[in-house]
């Protein structure tokens, strides 16, 4: 990186609160947003616990002060992103700024409800109800709302995807490409994701349990969470805090299996190794890592292995938040950004809630209470997803 | 920026680069779509594996396999894949089969390679590519979002080189989709017609271009010296970001030796496309590609793998072009559009 580029402020929507602090809070207080779907009309909602957000499309609108037919994902995404950029938003004249998404389900809940009429007759349905089905249309809906036009992407590597938007923010702020990036990624919940999971038999029948001997699986949850990087030259000239830097990252590719990851974890210990070296740090400078943690059997054991290798017998205090939020898929790298960034400003680390029993292949514990007063200076967080695809990023104080 | 383009491979409705086939003839068709179905796949992947593959995975993994092929490499150091719809037959039949089995008894396979992600990882599969691997969503930019992502990695491992490619399928529904939202063009049409806005609606296509990327400049490669992007409903707003780049680049239409533009045959864009090759290169030679691909958010990489394919040729056969040929092939322009999305390119040959 030519120029190091800063966490100023942060946004977050999930199943445990509809702002940054408000998630914070049930973190601190050990709030899990873990339920029964409320507002999903699935066959499954008795059977599959998931971690909605607690309000309906029609009062996700009003918040996000959007039209009313847009995709719940986009709802999400405008909330969050507008947190995380308003306070700035007047004061960066002259400055370039990047709208950088990422999601894996666009409008797709929009598309459940045209696709049923279409099969019936290709000349039935909505049209417009599918004109922001694209993934890439969800993120314009958004920076278009908030004037964001100098970049914009959406990245869809699934459940990485949103760690991978900001590790490209940070690099085209690092090159003096953008002054300001508004980086993250959302994912809604919805028919098609949840079903495809049920196939995969992955999803926990009850609240999840990561890094936990007698896993089950995971629950799906939906949200969204941005950060917004600036350049020390923006943060001067908004008059801009830092809370910490994107001082490493990387991303690798497991490739092992589609949807599996290789039993020793191969590419997530890539891509911890490759981020640490791109930071310039060693190992035992880590003082958290934010686990992928999804609560499956597979992911647990392959991270679990994959830590161990990289951090010996001296692993930082560790743990998954997904007891919390769920698995928020292309959202759960940012919201978990978000609150590594938190760690470091408050110095607490976030309990893994639900662990009883101690994993027999994996020798570390996580942590399970929630840890306050500690001098948190590097946060590694973890996301992997389908593909092979492995992002590792790495926060520090600045 | 100057990345070269060490090699390029290319699925397309008039087919694959990998034979001598490739631009031998002008495409004949009158037709409402154009696609990719005379291509044979098995010479790159066993049968086996091919059954398992959806058309956009097929597509992208052996447009990848030729590309490499051609730069004489195994494996890429790294991948960057645009697609602005992604795995849409996968996602179509997982998505029917939960509507009309009332989400009951789904079996996982189409869910899996639905994930727009598919077709990078299947690369880093097949090659053991365990490098940076990233897919871009972003509509008609897809591909472009991913090319500015190479130029990222490449800054950072100058002796790397990375496969960059764009894909695109056309299923049944998105064909009627976009029919109905007036992309694509209700009624068949032949080449000519593309080269010609004269009926609303463009002819849809589908396909997938590779390209191998790297610092390291190599004789007669095309090299990617700028790259403009920009989303406007406004002819007058493009033609300006269009003069903002050729000043941008320091190109007058003097130094220009070919332009290659994205005349899709709809009407829409007549005003936009006109204005260009009447004024700003109204003495360049000039060439089109989508009377070869047809249109589709990623056709932008069937034309920068055309271009270097044409480069390394040191011919430009008649059919692509709109007049005269160029004298020299030296600097190139290449402007596309995707709805409102727009690109604009300034290559050289090395």
């Amino acid at each position: 990186m030519h120029q190091s580029a800063y966490i100023v402020n942060t946004g977050l929507i999930s199943a445990i609160g509809n702002d940054t602090a408000t998630c914070l809070d049930a973190l601190v207080t050990g709030r899990s947003g873990v339920g029964k779907a409320q507002y999903l009309q699935t066959h499954w909602r008795d059977e599959l616990p998931v971690a909605e957000v607690k309000l309906s499309n029609a009062e996700l609108a009003k918040l996000a002060g959007a039209d009313k037919d847009w995709p719940r994902t986009a709802f999400l995404s405008l909330i969050a992103a507008r947190e995380a950029w308003q306070p700035y938003a007047d004061k960066g004249e002259g400055l370039r700024v990047g709208f950088f998404s990422a999601n894996t389900v666009g409008g797709m809940d929009l598309t459940e409800d045209f696709y049923a009429s279409f099969l019936q007759n290709a000349n039935a349905g909505n049209i417009a109800s599918v004109a922001n089905h694209e993934c890439g249309a969800v993120t314009e809906l958004v920076s278009n709302h908030l004037g964001i036009y100098d970049f914009v992407t959406t990245i869809s590597t699934a459940c990485s995807s949103s760690a991978n938007s900001i590790m490209m923010a940070a690099q085209m702020i690092g090159r003096g490409m953008l002054d300001i990036a508004v980086a993250g990624g959302a994912d809604s919940l919805s028919k098609f994701t949840l079903n495809g999971f049920n196939t995969l038999m992955i999803l926990d029948k009850l609240p999840c349990q990561p890094f936990d001997q007698n896993r089950r699986g995971l629950n799906l949850g939906e949200g969204a969470a941005y950060v917004l990087l600036m350049s020390e030259k923006a943060m001067q000239q908004c008059g801009a805090t830092s809370i910490c830097r994107v001082s490493g990252y990387a991303n690798t590719n497991d490739a092992y299996h589609q949807t599996a990851s290789s039993p020793e974890g191969t590419g997530n210990k890539m891509a911890m190794l490759k981020a640490l070296k791109v930071a310039g740090l060693q190992p035992a400078d880590i003082d958290y890592i934010n686990l992928h943690g999804t609560g499956t059997a597979n992911n647990d054991s392959s991270e679990g292995l994959a830590v161990s290798v990289v951090f010996g017998d001296k692993v930082p205090m560790a743990s998954s938040t997904k007891g919390f939020t769920g698995h928020t898929l292309g959202a759960s790298g940012a919201v978990e950004a978000v609150f590594s960034a938190l760690s470091i400003r408050d110095g607490i680390v976030f309990p893994n809630i639900r662990w009883q029993t101690q994993m027999e292949d994996v020798p570390w514990k996580p942590v399970t209470e929630l840890k306050q007063g500690c001098d948190i200076r590097h946060v590694l967080s973890n996301s992997f997803g389908f593909g092979g695809n492995c992002s590792s990023l790495i926060f520090s104080k600045s | 920026m100057d990345i070269y383009i060490h090699s390029a491979g290319i699925i397309s409705a008039a087919g694959d680069n990998s034979n001598e086939a490739f631009l031998a003839s002008a495409p004949a068709y009158d037709a409402d779509r154009l696609l990719c179905d005379g291509i044979d796949y098995t010479a790159y992947i066993p049968a086996m594996q091919l059954r398992r593959m959806s058309k956009a995975v097929r597509m992208g993994v052996v447009a990848a396999k030729i590309c490499m092929q051609r730069a004489g490499i195994e494996k890429p150091d790294a991948i960057s894949i645009g697609t602005g719809l992604g795995c849409l037959n996968d996602t179509e039949h997982f998505l029917s089969k939960m509507v009309t089995q009332d989400e009951q008894m789904l079996t996982p396979t189409s869910f899996i390679q639905s994930t727009h992600n598919t077709v990078g990882g299947q690369i880093a599969l097949l090659s053991g590519c365990h490098g940076h691997n990233l897919t871009f969503v972003q509509r008609g930019h897809s591909f472009e979002n991913a090319v500015i992502n190479t130029a990222l990695y490449l800054d950072e491992n100058p002796f790397h080189n990375m496969l960059t490619g764009g894909i695109d399928e056309l299923t049944e529904t998105s064909l009627a989709v976009l029919k109905r939202a007036g992309v694509y063009s209700a009624e068949p049409r032949g080449p000519e017609s593309i080269l010609h806005h004269t009926r609303p609606g463009s002819i849809a296509g589908e396909g997938s271009g590779f390209l191998l990327m790297a610092k390291s400049a190599k004789r007669g490669a095309l090299c990617i010296k700028g790259l403009s992007l920009f989303v406007t409903k406004d002819t007058g707003v493009a033609l300006r970001k269009v003069d903002d780049f050729l000043q941008q680049q320091q190109l007058t239409s003097g130094d220009i030796d070919l332009v290659m533009l994205g005349t899709n045959g709809d009407g829409k864009y007549e005003a936009f496309y006109h204005q260009l090759a009447q004024s700003i290169f109204q003495n360049n030679s000039r060439a089109a590609f989508k009377h070869l691909s047809g249109e589709y958010p990623t056709a932008g990489a069937f034309a920068l793998a055309l271009l270097s394919h044409v480069a390394g040729m040191g011919d430009i056969p008649s059919f692509l072009l709109a007049g005269p040929p160029p004298r020299r092939l030296k600097h190139i322009v290449l402007v596309n559009n995707y709805v409102n999305h727009y690109s604009c390119w300034h290559l050289t040959v090395a």
